[in-house]
């Protein structure tokens, strides 16, 4: 490539951000914030805030199937259909599969959004911090590496960025999952409350109901508006109501007057600079025009989402890392794991027949993880904690049989019966071999090989799923609900849409790609804050542990950079 | 358990964060042949006989039915654009035997026969497809390989997975989503809040009270 002196000033920035969902975002906010000159690259299109929440508002008559699909978009969704986030409501924020397909070596579904703001606007928003009990796990029973850091290293980097977010939740003095900086907690239901209450008296408080800790505002906060409670979130929020890039990074980083985003930048490779030993640039592909272009800083921030970041440096290959950048390991592309879930029980509640809810929370109960601690073993390792909620059942009631009818429809327009489900999500365990590697027999839209994904459950998995039924049939027993009924719908690995490794911290470079800083152990100014840095992922959702490590890993990155170390 | 029972309990596990609309969304299609998205999928008599099945499954009461809040419309648009080519097939047929025999039992074509015997045709093939549904469902279970008899365990099931159509089925969920969701549905027979701006967990009932849609 023939760049002149010129070109390469003017591409030229302190330092490059890889994507820009929740982890880009903040590392976007932070670098800028301490003065850096940087680029955010984003592989797809810009969605400007509010504006291009084009569905918001709309009413659901507006709607032309109602939130169905097409057999349009089932053709051109083939894997963003298997699972209920891709809807006619949001329909513009997921991928069209045909033109990024990847290999399943075995059954992966992966959800993917390309626009700014990435999976920070279709998010679930459940925020919860990981405890020592997570940190610790892998050392204690020696499955995958052990964790370079513990508690006390990350939490003044949680309290930084729930600060900041803005996470609603209720202390609860619960050890496995520590207490945040919470706004106020959203209120649970009369149903909710009572299944509380007797879980932990039943249980002695061995085993807590809390609500869940929600990055959605219970009240106005750093401009941003509360909730409207209309349970509309995965539209985007024109309320800014929940965290995403959107609302809350992009600002704060535009604000410095030191960013450059740049929409339709798919990055090609990570350029690698033999003599220093270190990245100088990303070579970009325009994703409009397929034009090449490089981009140079002194700092390379991988914000790509675990499969995506973790791709993007299986591709940046040169004679010095011939199998991927910073991987004489061998271990990028190895342990993925994701939570298993769609499992547990539900009831119906009887006596609160003369009480109703009010509003749409979009936010539910959550009972942390009470499995293999203080006591309590199982026979398998780690455990689960539960979603659940209860509610009145409305117009989707059961009735009988295909009825239909006046009298029908006017049953339908009552407030049904109340009902409460438990819904268990559980650690996978690190798998070596549950790997991704470069797939060169194909190529997507824009010419790049694809990834192929190899991973499955397996024995501790299942074994856990047993309790994730039976222990939410006794919780809601004990609570006093009838009719209860256990579940399992089947959870493939991809489907929580938590994938995270691959590309794993840890303290020993012969056994990990990042160190405890998030940075590369082979290429000293790169680092990598999103999913793939985990070496587990604990039961937790894990968006706000993203967070917290990259705002920990631009403060080193800075600090690191003003001392002249990288 | 059955697909309607999973997505149930799929919204217990989102804790609500899934609204009755899309609950209501789940409960068909199918995936594969392309859809017809032929105008001419049904004939004008026929888009008069889906308005009229509709507004017999969700009929005037105190609030206004299925034909004011433009139910058969709808429905003709989402055999055209949201289903495979078997279930427009099916439906296709559906009408037409329901047609035939309007005339057969009633000697008139439906759109001519009385309210009362609309219903009571209806109710017929209601009964005849809940039959043909259970027989189906025994006969998946006694073939020994249900649904959800996962070869792999953990593996999820196919949410499109091929199922036999059934025409009064179609016209029945199609109605109730096409209805509960129309501005008539939403907002007389249900009741509709745009913008509630807060979340009370435990407020009492008030008589008449309607779901919130």
């Amino acid at each position: 490539m023939n760049l002149n002196t010129k070109a390469t000033a003017q591409n030229t920035y302190d330092a490059i951000v890889v994507g820009s969902g929740i982890s880009g975002g903040w590392a976007a906010k932070e670098l800028t914030e301490k003065g850096l000159k940087v680029l955010m690259l984003e592989r797809g299109r810009n969605v400007e805030h509010i504006k291009d929440y084009t569905t918001a508002m709309k009413k659901p008559w507006e709607f032309e199937h109602r939130g169905l699909l097409t057999e349009e978009q089932k053709k051109t969704h083939p894997v963003q259909i298997r699972d209920y986030p891709y809807q006619e409501f949001n329909e513009s924020f997921w991928v069209n599969d045909l033109e990024c397909p990847y290999t399943e070596v075995k059954r992966f579904d992966w959800y993917r959004g390309f626009h700014v703001g990435g999976k920070s606007l279709m998010w679930g928003r459940q925020s919860y911090r990981f405890s020592d009990l997570n940190f610790e796990d892998n050392k204690k029973d020696g499955h995958g590496n052990d964790w370079p850091i513990r508690y006390k290293d990350l939490e003044k980097w949680y309290d930084y960025v729930e600060r900041f977010a803005g996470i609603s939740g209720q202390a609860e003095n619960w050890p496995a999952l520590p207490d945040g900086q919470f706004l106020p907690p959203m209120e649970m239901n009369c149903v909710e409350k009572s299944v509380k209450s007797r879980i932990e008296e039943h249980w002695k408080k061995s085993r807590i109901m809390t609500i869940g800790r929600t990055a959605n505002l219970t009240v106005p906060h750093g401009g941003r508006g509360s909730c409207q409670y209309r349970n509309l979130c995965s539209r985007g929020c024109p309320f800014g109501a929940y965290f995403s890039t959107q609302s809350s990074t992009l600002p704060a980083a535009v604000a410095t007057g030191n960013l450059t985003l740049r929409p339709f930048s798919l990055v090609d490779h990570i350029i690698y600079d033999k003599e220093t030993q270190k990245a100088t640039g990303v070579m970009v592909i325009d994703s409009e025009t397929k034009e090449n272009i490089e981009f140079f800083a002194k700092i390379v921030f991988v914000n790509g989402s675990t499969l995506g970041s973790t791709f993007l440096l299986l591709n940046s290959t040169s004679a010095e890392h011939p199998n991927g950048l910073g991987n004489a390991s061998g271990e990028l592309g190895h342990n993925l794991m994701d939570h298993h879930f769609r499992c547990g029980a539900n009831g119906e509640a009887e006596g609160f027949e003369d009480k109703y809810t009010y509003g749409r929370r979009a936010n539910g109960i959550y009972i942390p993880r009470y499995q293999n601690m203080n006591g309590d073993k199982r026979d398998y390792l780690r455990g689960f904690g539960y979603q659940g909620g209860a509610s009145r059942t409305g117009w989707h009631k059961d009735v009988a049989e295909l009825a239909f009818g006046g009298e029908v429809k006017d049953q339908m327009t009552q407030p049904g019966m109340w009902t409460m489900g438990l819904g268990g999500f559980g650690e996978s365990l690190p798998y070596h071999e549950n790997r991704v590697y470069i797939d060169k027999t194909k190529k997507d839209k824009w010419g790049m090989p694809v990834l192929a994904i190899d991973c499955e459950f397996k024995g501790n998995e299942q074994k856990m799923r047993l309790d994730m039924m039976n222990d939410a049939a006794e919780m809601l027993e004990a609570a006093g609900m009838k009719n209860i009924k256990t579940f399992d719908s089947g959870s493939s690995p991809g489907m929580a849409i938590h994938e995270q490794g691959t590309a794993r911290m840890g303290n020993d470079p012969k056994t990990s790609v990042l160190n405890k800083w998030n940075q590369m152990h082979e290429v000293k100014n790169v680092f990598v804050t999103d999913g793939s840095c985990m070496p587990s992922i604990a039961c937790q959702n894990p968006s706000l542990t993203f967070m917290a490590l990259t705002a920990r890993a631009a403060d080193y990155a800075v600090t690191e950079l003003k001392k002249g170390n990288i | 358990m059955d697909r309607r029972e999973a997505v149930k309990n799929f919204a217990f596990l989102m804790g609500g964060a899934l609204s009755a609309t899309t609950i209501g969304v789940f409960l068909d299609g199918c995936t594969s042949p392309s859809a017809n998205k032929g105008s001419n999928l049904f004939s004008e008599d026929q888009n008069l006989i889906i308005t009229e099945v509709a507004d017999v499954i969700i009929p005037t009461t105190k609030t206004p039915g299925a034909k004011a809040a433009g139910v058969g419309p709808f429905i003709a648009q989402m055999v055209k654009e949201c289903y495979p080519e078997d279930a427009q097939k099916a439906f296709v047929k559906g009408l037409e035997d329901l047609e035939d025999r309007s005339k057969k039992e009633y000697g008139s074509s439906f759109l001519k026969i009385s309210a009362k015997e609309r219903e009571q045709l209806l109710g017929k093939l209601r009964d005849e497809t809940v039959a043909s549904q259970k027989a189906e469902a025994a006969k998946t279970a006694a073939s020994g390989k249900p649904d959800l008899k996962l070869e792999k365990p953990l593996a999820a099931p196919n949410r499109y997975a091929k199922n036999t159509p059934y025409f009064f089925a179609i016209a029945r969920d199609l109605t109730m989503l096409g209805y509960f969701t129309s501005e008539i549905g939403a907002t007389q027979a249900l009741e509709y809040v745009q913008i509630p701006g807060r979340y009370d967990g435990c407020v009492d009932l008030k008589p008449g009270q309607r779901v919130y849609s």
